[in-house]
């Protein structure tokens, strides 16, 4: 276990020492209080508190969105990269297993979104507390965590078909470009019976909170969550077997 | 594997028993076996496409194998890959490095990811390499030279039996590649590893190694120990091939032409050259007779057949690249 933490270091300080590192942080942090600022400017009664204002955020109708574009954008190059810098020879002969390696840089960046929504938080709720007050209405808490919640899922979703793209092309442009156009596509929901199946319409859990109707007739939270589940496995399952049979030339 | 050769597997170090790769139809490596034995450097010789790369890269396990296994301490590659590879140090083609972080964050990666390495042994590694004064630097700042080192220094850190080394001059100027030989002896000598090390230069492996094993087309075509044919030759009844450079040409071809225990092979007018075939130990006699005939003598070569006369002989000459 010892071993496994000491990759998940090495990964983590391979996507922190990064000058580009701080950019995700700084957009979410600089939007936080931006936006805080501006609704209170044009739009004062849209939020009565911090709570209000930190679970819109939050969620994937709101800067939880954005905060899944980082995360494709920041973990397409994961994989990728270590090939296209030939750094994957050394990393590949040390006695780890490469399903270790694979496995630590995919908890590297469920530790960088888990992260993000930290800051987004943080950041929400100060910015938050100092415009529009401190007042907690009721079921405040429960809010923040459906949203946060939801928005998590959401970004692991999108960032785990990213990473499988990255296995599978070894192109960080390719990963991020498809992944980014799935973000993108993930809106467009068709209304027909066999849609229910496919990722996106599933993707965002946060249509079944405050009694809301889901985008497709017949589909539920745990149906939707099992979906999410097999696609989940699915892509990490194509991503395990890729990477442990390639040969590295 | 039953392979023939398997009781010796435990003796060598590192040992491929009939390794091949085929891709598609097509052999890449094809039946290779050798061994490399406790502190012997080892070339791996070949023309471009040969295979060398691959036969690397599958010792290491980076390439799987269609055939064969390859043995490191006698452990196997394919079934006890970890128990295998903690004895291998390798370098596959240009060691790469995460350009961001500094040389001492590169190797410090490394370290956490095997936890027999200690902080003082990453002090040790770099003080061999000689790059203490490099290691706070980022490695984007690093000359080539400077990587080389680093990646000799990351290859020698979890302190494996044998070396693995593919064409580690490859891009080095002369002083670099001078450099990186005297590097390599110094580790076979005070660190007591074996070095198995490709390349397809043949003066670089001639000055380095003490066994070549030349490699074509994927299959093995002959190991040879260096140093092993000029010490044949100086044996006294082995004739070898002397160059005399002298002042009168005409002269001294009737001297030697007459002499019965030599022979000429190839007079060159512009150069005033002979080329005569002779028992080693008649040398002197030949010096004294031109001597006797008032022949002055300025050059006395013997001409060896180099590494790469061989080689060429070996591979044919024409697939060279």
């Amino acid at each position: 276990m010892r071993n496994f933490n000491n990759l998940v270091i090495n990964e983590w300080l391979k996507m922190s020492k990064k000058r580009s590192f701080f950019i995700p942080y700084a957009i979410i942090a600089v939007a936080m209080v931006v936006l805080a600022w501006a609704f209170k400017r044009w739009a004062e009664d849209m939020f009565g508190n911090a709570f209000e204002y930190t679970a819109m955020m939050a969620s994937s109708n709101g800067f939880g969105h954005i905060v899944a574009m980082l995360a494709v954008i920041f973990t397409a190059g994961l994989v990728p990269s270590e090939h296209a810098q030939g750094t994957i020879k050394f990393l590949l002969i040390r006695g780890q297993s490469r399903g270790k390696v694979l496995a630590s840089k995919y908890v590297a960046a469920l530790l960088f979104i888990l992260s993000m929504f930290v800051w987004l938080n943080v950041f929400g709720f100060a910015s938050g507390a100092v415009l529009f007050g401190m007042e907690q209405p009721a079921g405040a808490w429960r809010d923040i965590l459906i949203a946060t919640g939801s928005s998590l899922v959401y970004s692991i979703v999108f960032m785990t078909l990213t990473f499988m793209l990255g296995v599978l092309t070894r192109s960080a442009g390719a990963a991020m470009g498809v992944g980014t156009a799935a973000l993108m596509l993930s809106s467009l929901i068709i209304p027909k019976s066999f849609y229910k199946y496919v990722l996106f319409p599933n993707a965002d859990l946060s249509v079944y909170s405050h009694g809301g109707h889901p985008p497709i007739e017949g589909m539920t939270l745990p149906f939707s969550i099992a979906v999410l589940a097999v696609y989940i496995v699915l892509f990490l399952g194509a991503s395990f077997v890729t990477f442990k049979r390639r040969d590295i030339a | 594997m039953n392979h023939p050769l398997d009781i010796q597997a435990d003796a060598a170090v590192l040992s491929l028993r009939g390794v091949s790769k085929k891709i598609g139809s097509k052999k890449i490596v094809d039946q290779l076996s050798f061994d490399v034995h406790e502190g012997e450097v080892v070339g791996l010789l070949g023309p471009n496409g040969a295979g060398k790369t691959t036969t690397i890269r599958m010792i290491a396990g980076l390439i799987s194998m269609t055939e064969g296994d390859v043995f490191v301490r006698g452990s196997s590659i394919r079934h006890e890959w970890k128990n295998a590879i903690r004895h291998i140090g390798a370098i596959i083609e240009n060691p790469e490095f995460y350009p961001y972080m500094t040389g001492y964050d590169n190797l410090k990666q490394y370290q956490r990811m095997n936890s027999w390495i200690s902080n003082e042994r990453i002090n040790e590694v770099v003080r061999l390499v000689g790059l203490e004064h490099a290691m706070k630097k980022k490695v984007k700042a690093y000359s080539l030279g400077m990587r080389q080192r680093l990646g000799i220094a990351q290859a020698l850190l979890h302190e494996p039996s044998v070396l693995i080394l593919d064409e580690p001059t490859n891009g080095l100027d002369p002083a670099g590649i001078r450099e990186m030989r005297d590097y390599l002896k110094t580790i076979a000598r005070e660190e007591g590893i074996s070095i198995l090390v490709s390349s397809h230069l043949l003066l670089e492996m001639e000055q380095m190694c003490s066994r070549v094993v030349v490699i074509q087309d994927g299959k093995l075509v002959t190991v040879r120990s260096i140093g092993e044919n000029s010490a044949a030759a100086h044996e006294e009844k082995n004739f070898v091939r002397v160059m005399f450079r002298v002042g009168r040409l005409e002269e001294a071809k009737n001297v030697l032409g007459n002499m019965d225990n030599a022979e000429v092979l190839q007079v060159a007018e512009e150069q005033s050259e002979l080329l005569v075939a002779l028992r080693y130990k008649d040398i002197p006699d030949m010096v004294t007779a031109l001597g006797a005939a008032g022949v002055p003598i300025y050059q006395i070569t013997e001409l060896k057949q180099s590494l790469e006369d061989e080689f060429l002989k070996w591979t044919g000459g024409n697939r060279i690249a």
